[in-house]
């Protein structure tokens, strides 16, 4: 028994090796942090090193050179990426959207369950396989097109839309819906009205992602659209050139300057996909602020 | 099914016993009263009206924790009955009180000397101890919450009032004497007081009543004679 | 939306002393509008608040195997206020549910037995069961305006969103606004966002919400839980002008607010009716032995 009870408090020894583990915890996980952003800054840093000096505005505007003659650019490859993303967009992000739909609001659990755990395994698939399987179907026997590189983009795209719409839709309140049904709603009407407004922004961002992310899937290009120069072509029904198929080429040619190149179309790539993640998280956070209030 | 409320239904019980035992003091200054009308104690008399002090306070004291009670718990059904019932009994006592203090303050009137007349001392005392009697069946009647013993009350009222009319009636007849005239009427006076004592004590048990029921009635007053 | 045979729902009711013109044939259609002729043919309808009796009768609701209201039968009064008070898991929440169908929404629940409006069976299988949720409103413990919403979008989403005429929409609207009490203080913001209001406003605007739809029932499952003194106090006088015009069914925890707002109270343990009387009898001079012990607080 000591005469001050606050001895109980005081330090044992315990508290410097106490601060000692904490800061090296600590230090441990910053650095982690650190190496994570340094990496993400490294590549993005040497693509931008790499490939600024080719990039201009007659670069982006020209189309690539015929074989071997230099001072060509990576108009048709844009055109051509833009044309094939769209269309697969186009097909995948409905038909993802209406499978969350689908799986959230009217599905039971036998069949939401299920669906569920297909599109997971559907998102991880090699892409390599899912070209293989789109060149089977609508490549051998006839020709490449951008149009079959749609469709294999999109078979990529939709288990990531699907996805983050699930999960999105799923965070909107019952409340909402109890709300909806006490005042004598229908339940698509509830469902197109309410349910997808209120998750709007987060379904916009799944979208967004998955753009992002089959922006520069180049497996399913090599295998369905494999072409680099011949002018502008807009045609879905032919092959069309494509920015990852320009890169691998460009990356393959014996001369420098196609290798400049070739970074300053990576460059073009990247600083979309990271504009495209920029974006989406916007919506993201004005979504989680319109599911909060 | 778990205690709740505990220390608010201790309280209730803790103030229906406060308000109970007035009518103890009550009881007691009635027969201090009455002695002192035996014994023509004038002493005994003052000691009566400045106890009587004790009798407010406990009107005070429990009344204002009643009015916590409504104003902090909420009370309901029975409870609520209850408050109400021992607002109203507590009342009661402190007219009682009032009443014999009313009585002890005529005895020094009725002066030093033996009593004029023995008859009506006899026929006082005996309204003081039936009332007495009346008062401990009330105060029975209310912690039992007896209804029965309730309307019995009426019945022994009766007998104080028989009393009370036979003190007028000797009254009137000593009223023919100059000497023994005021005595008279002063005895009267203090039978009156005993009788209205004792209709308190027949309110408290209408009190009873409602309580249990939840209805009023009164078992008997000037407008409805039984 | 499916159209009714205007006689066919004539079948259904029993003969009442208020006929009302069915504007799609013309011809008397005896009984409460609810399944008549889809919603366009509301608006005309319902003549005098004369209506709204809610009877219950051999009520029982399970969730999967639990049986959480048994056997219940009981009735609430048109144009007036009752309360169901009650322990927490006594069923009264259910019960309520049950009155504008809403408990068979959820996963395994089901409910069996008769609740008829004005005497027409809710249960009927040929009720159109998003009908009888515009005729029976309620509202929610917590606040849920729809966020995507403006202030008046919200009040008038149950019109827009089930079809009423266009040029209605607004006057109701307003109307409902001014039943609320909430006319004044967001008229001047009605594209606001609805979730920018306090809690008793947004309560409010709830109850705005439900009341433009016309409904003859209004069912509040404990409106006040989670508002201030102040807000829920204005919530009771509200009920108190409300009641006129719709039946009021309130669900409350606080026995305090029931005796201030019913004229009826139903005090409900285990699933079962334990009493049921004008409030201030179940308040003082309760009958039943169980009720006096939970309303002085004994237990609950």
């Amino acid at each position: 028994m000591s005469a001050d009870p606050h001895t109980l408090l005081l330090d044992r020894g315990n508290l410097e090796r106490r601060r000692r583990v904490n800061r090296a915890v600590e230090a441990v996980s910053i650095a982690a942090a650190v190496l994570a952003v340094a990496v993400l800054v490294i590549v993005v840093g040497s693509v931008f090193l790499k490939g600024v000096d080719a990039l201009s505005w007659h670069f982006l505007t020209t189309p690539t050179a015929l074989f071997g003659e230099a001072g060509g650019g990576i108009s048709n490859a844009i055109i051509g990426s833009a044309i094939i993303v769209g269309i697969a967009a186009a097909m995948a992000i409905p038909v993802g959207i209406l499978v969350a739909i689908h799986t959230t609001e009217f599905a039971p659990p036998q069949i939401s369950h299920p669906v569920r755990f297909v599109l997971d395994i559907l998102n991880g698939v090699p892409t390599i396989i899912t070209g293989i399987f789109v060149f089977g179907l609508m490549v051998e026997g006839d020709k490449q097109s951008a149009f079959a590189a749609s469709v294999a983009l999109a078979i990529v795209m939709l288990p990531i839309v699907a996805r983050t719409a699930q999960e999105v839709l799923a965070l909107v309140p019952g409340s909402l819906k109890e709300a909806a049904h006490a005042l004598g709603i229908a339940r698509w009407r509830m469902t197109v009205r309410i349910t997808i407004p209120t998750a709007a922004g987060g379904l916009i961002t799944g979208s967004l992602l998955a753009v992002a992310r089959v922006a520069g899937e180049t497996a399913p290009i090599i295998l369905l659209s494999s072409i680099v120069g011949q002018g502008n072509l807009t045609d879905p029904g032919e092959a069309l050139a494509s920015i990852p198929y320009f890169i691998f080429q460009a990356s393959e040619s014996p001369k420098p300057e196609a290798h400049t190149e070739a970074w300053a179309a990576a460059l073009v790539l990247i600083a979309f996909v990271l504009a495209l993640n920029v974006v989406a998280r916007a919506f993201y956070a004005r979504s989680r602020n319109r599911m909060g209030a | 099914m778990p205690e709740t409320r505990t220390a608010y239904q201790e309280e209730l019980e803790r103030l229906e016993a406060s308000a109970l035992d007035g009518l103890n003091l009550v009881s007691d200054a009635l027969q201090r009263t009455m002695e002192a009308i035996e014994h023509q104690d004038v002493e005994l008399a003052q000691i009566v009206v400045a106890d009587d002090d004790r009798i407010d306070g406990r009107y005070l004291e429990v009344h204002q924790s009643l009015i916590t009670l409504l104003a902090t718990q909420s009370p309901v059904a029975t409870d609520l009955r209850l408050i109400s019932a021992l607002l109203h009994v507590l009342k009661n006592v402190e007219r009682m009180g009032d009443q014999c203090v009313n009585i002890c303050k005529l005895i020094p009137l009725t002066g030093n000397e033996p009593p004029a007349d023995e008859a009506m001392v006899k026929l006082i005392l005996g309204m003081g101890s039936q009332t007495r009697t009346l008062i401990g069946q009330a105060k029975r009647a209310f912690a039992e919450r007896d209804s029965e013993l309730a309307r019995d009350l009426v019945r022994q009222d009766d007998v104080v009032d028989d009393l009370n009319r036979d003190c007028f009636r000797l009254a009137l007849e000593l009223g023919d004497d100059a000497d023994r005239r005021e005595w008279a009427m002063t005895m009267l006076l203090a039978a009156r007081a005993i009788e209205r004592i004792a209709d308190n004590a027949v309110d408290i048990g209408e009190q009873v009543a409602f309580v249990v029921t939840g209805l009023f009635r009164e078992f008997e007053d000037a407008s409805h004679p039984a | 939306m499916d159209s009714r045979n205007p006689t066919e729902s004539a079948a259904l009711t029993e003969p009442n002393p208020d006929p009302q013109l069915n504007p799609q044939t013309g011809s008397a259609a005896a009984g409460p509008t609810i399944s008549v002729a889809g919603p366009n043919a509301r608006a005309s309808l319902r003549p005098s608040r004369a209506q709204g009796t809610i009877e219950l009768r051999d009520l029982h609701a399970y969730y999967g195997r639990t049986h959480a209201v048994r056997g219940l039968d009981l009735a609430f009064a048109a144009g007036k206020v009752t309360a169901i008070i009650g322990p927490s898991g006594c069923g009264k929440s259910t019960m309520v549910r049950c009155i504008n169908r809403m408990h068979e929404e959820i996963d395994g629940a089901r409910a069996e037995g008769e609740v008829l409006l004005d005497g027409l069976d809710l249960y009927d299988p040929r009720i159109d069961i998003v009908a009888v949720r515009r005729a029976v409103g309620m509202v929610f413990q917590k606040p849920n305006p729809f966020p995507t919403m403006s202030i008046f979008d919200n009040v008038v989403s149950g019109l827009r969103l089930s079809g009423a005429p266009r040029g209605e929409i607004d006057d109701r609207g307003r109307e409902a606004l001014v039943a609320a009490g909430l006319w004044e203080e967001v008229k001047g913001r009605l594209k606001g966002p609805g979730v920018g209001l306090s809690g008793g406003q947004q309560q409010r605007l709830c109850i705005a919400r439900a009341l433009a739809v016309d409904p003859e029932v209004l069912l509040m499952d404990e409106p006040c839980s989670a508002l201030d003194p102040v807000a829920t106090l204005r919530i009771e006088e509200l009920i108190g002008e409300l009641k006129e015009r719709v039946t009021i069914v309130i669900v409350t925890h606080n026995m305090q607010q029931a005796a201030r707002v019913a004229d009826t109270t139903v005090f409900m343990l285990d699933g079962e009716l334990v009493e049921i009387g004008p409030t201030e009898k179940l308040f003082t001079t309760p009958d039943d032995e169980r009720t006096e012990q939970y309303v002085t607080g004994k237990f609950g």
